[in-house]
């Protein structure tokens, strides 16, 4: 069997707010791992045998790895911007592949369907060209002017707009969205969505947020961004296969699943597979 | 439509044949080696857009590089 | 809604006019189940990003690129479906025949069983005759018509003589639901020996 390429990334196991002396059993790519604040304060995280694992804490959760991170943890430069309300989501189990999840994420052509009157709404259903790009410096996966009609983008939106967004993957389960911020032109909001690969088919998804909005009530943050998360779970738990297809033979591709594309060409190149279908059958 | 990358022509080429033909596209491959495979393609800019799509991720045992499209100029195929 | 052949999971769907359409459950671009999708007139709309599809299965339309008019080839497999006598037949293939018709008899339900034909056919006491089982309980026939889904499960559909009054046809019910119990009994001894 070849090595799982993906065993040295970072990944989200916890909350930082959530993490306490008692700990939260959980699992990493199918070894049991558990999760608390060690007597010195900071993060432990502990493998199937025993063994400390790497760990950072960013972006409001705990991070851990079963390998050797080669490299620190991606940059948002965004979070550590002034005057941006930092929002944990909290988390969404769902039975797919953490591939799909982020897959999912990086459409918007579901919009009008999947999150009909919130972010699309028929008959705004065309998706406008928009460029991607491999940033061979980073090697990250970029998105960029990605436009589309919303009736309601975010919860500080009034009516409808042509939201503008980019795209992101900096790790083969995160991806970082960046969105027109209705109160701040020039600024962009930040939505992420980290996963935690449990299983190739099976995941714990934390969406984290970092927003210029200072009205919101938080409560109502969370609940918009978990309600677009449910909605998009009834998709993930019903694609067949279960797994993200790596060969498109039994698929049909258009131009409006340009970032998609993008997304599995890089797994591919990385031999990122872990939650991936290497035939189409 | 021009293909360049590291593929087993054997393997990508019946892949190729079977997508145009789900795509209901007739195309004409005029060039297939190891590393380029040349097709004249024909039909709307959106299907055409959806081989490039499909094509570009292709197989598994293939690595496609780049895709670069130009309009046929009235040669033969 | 979805079903289950041997071919398959299934999308059954019935359009605005009133035609029985069955496809294989999975949307040819990026393979959500299409039972989950939603009818609109003569068609059937996939719920992830709106490929619609006519009921012979050519894909009609793609939401995202609304100028395109979609090949022919695009399109999903689909399943003849036959509809009379208040039942839908589905057949993988091209039968010669129709499918049977079941004269006097009204269909009343279908349930889910999970157990498989052997196991009802024991709680019943008697043996099905080309899917139709005949079953007398407390003097009172009903008939049983069987669609096995694996070995373990079986689709079981309900019919009682056309004849039979609102309270005839509730006690066949029960008949049916008290066999369901027993059979799935039988089924999870079976599996505990």
């Amino acid at each position: 069997m070849t090595r799982n390429t993906m065993i040295d990334g970072w990944y989200p196991v916890s909350l930082a707010s959530q993490l306490d002396a008692h700990g939260r059993r959980t699992a990493l790519m199918g070894e049991p791992i558990a999760v608390r604040r060690g007597e010195d304060g900071n993060a432990k995280v502990t493998g199937g045998n025993g063994r400390d694992l790497p760990t950072c804490i960013r972006y409001g959760h705990v991070w851990s790895s079963l390998g050797d991170p080669q490299k620190p943890l991606f940059a948002i430069p965004e979070a550590d911007q002034p005057g941006r309300r930092l929002v944990d989501v909290g988390v969404v189990r769902v039975r797919c592949s953490p591939l799909r999840a982020v897959e999912n994420f990086l459409d918007i052509a579901h919009f009008p369907f999947v999150h009909t009157d919130i972010l699309g709404a028929e008959p705004h259903t065309e998706v406008q060209n928009y460029k991607v790009e491999i940033r061979e410096d980073e090697d990250e996966v970029w998105a960029t002017q990605v436009k589309f009609y919303q009736p309601q983008a975010a919860k500080s939106a009034e009516g409808g707009i042509t939201t503008e967004y980019m795209y992101r993957v900096p790790a083969p389960t995160c991806s970082i969205l960046y969105k027109t911020c209705p109160p701040r032109p020039g600024e962009w909001d930040v939505i992420t969505l980290f996963v935690q690969p449990l299983a190739e088919d099976l995941c714990d998804v934390w969406p984290w947020m970092a927003l210029f909005d200072d009205e919101t009530p938080m409560t109502d943050l969370i609940h918009f961004q978990q309600t677009i998360f449910v909605q998009d779970r009834s998709i993930l738990e019903n694609q067949i296969p279960g797994l993200l297809p790596l060969d498109p033979g039994m698929e049909i591709p258009t131009r409006a699943d340009l970032t998609s594309v993008a997304y599995r060409r890089w797994l591919k190149r990385h031999g990122y597979t872990y939650g991936a279908q290497l035939v189409a059958q | 439509m021009t293909i360049l990358g590291e593929f087993e022509a054997a393997s990508f080429l019946p892949w190729i044949e079977r997508h145009a033909a789900k795509l209901g596209l007739v195309q004409a491959i005029c060039v297939a080696g190891p590393d380029r495979i040349e097709l004249d393609i024909a039909g709307p800019a959106e299907l055409i857009d959806m081989m490039e799509m499909g094509c570009s991720l292709g197989p598994i045992d293939v690595w496609v590089e780049a895709i670069h499209r130009a309009p046929i100029e009235c040669e033969s195929g | 809604m979805p079903a289950q052949s041997p071919a398959g999971p299934v999308a059954l769907w019935r359009s605005r006019s009133g035609r029985a359409a069955a496809f294989a459950d999975r949307c040819p671009h990026r393979g959500m189940r299409l039972s989950h999708g939603f009818v609109r007139g003569e068609t059937l709309a996939c719920i992830y990003h709106g490929w619609s599809y006519a009921k012979a299965g050519n894909c009609l339309r793609i939401p995202a690129h609304p100028a395109l008019a979609p090949p022919d080839t695009i399109r999903v497999a689909t399943l003849r479906v036959e509809d009379g006598g208040g039942i839908i037949w589905i057949s993988v293939g091209e039968p010669a025949a129709g499918p049977p018709r079941f004269e006097g008899l009204a269909p009343l339900r279908s349930m889910v069983l999970e157990a498989g034909i052997v196991a009802l056919e024991a709680a019943a006491g008697t043996k099905a005759a080309e899917g139709l089982l005949d079953y007398t309980h407390d003097d009172r026939a009903v008939w049983l018509l069987l669609a096995p889904e694996g070995q373990a499960r079986t689709l079981m559909h309900v019919l009682v003589d056309e004849d039979s009054n609102p309270d005839e046809r509730i006690a066949a019910s029960r008949a049916a639901e008290a066999l369901r119990g027993a059979a799935e009994d039988i089924a999870r001894g079976g599996i505990a020996r």
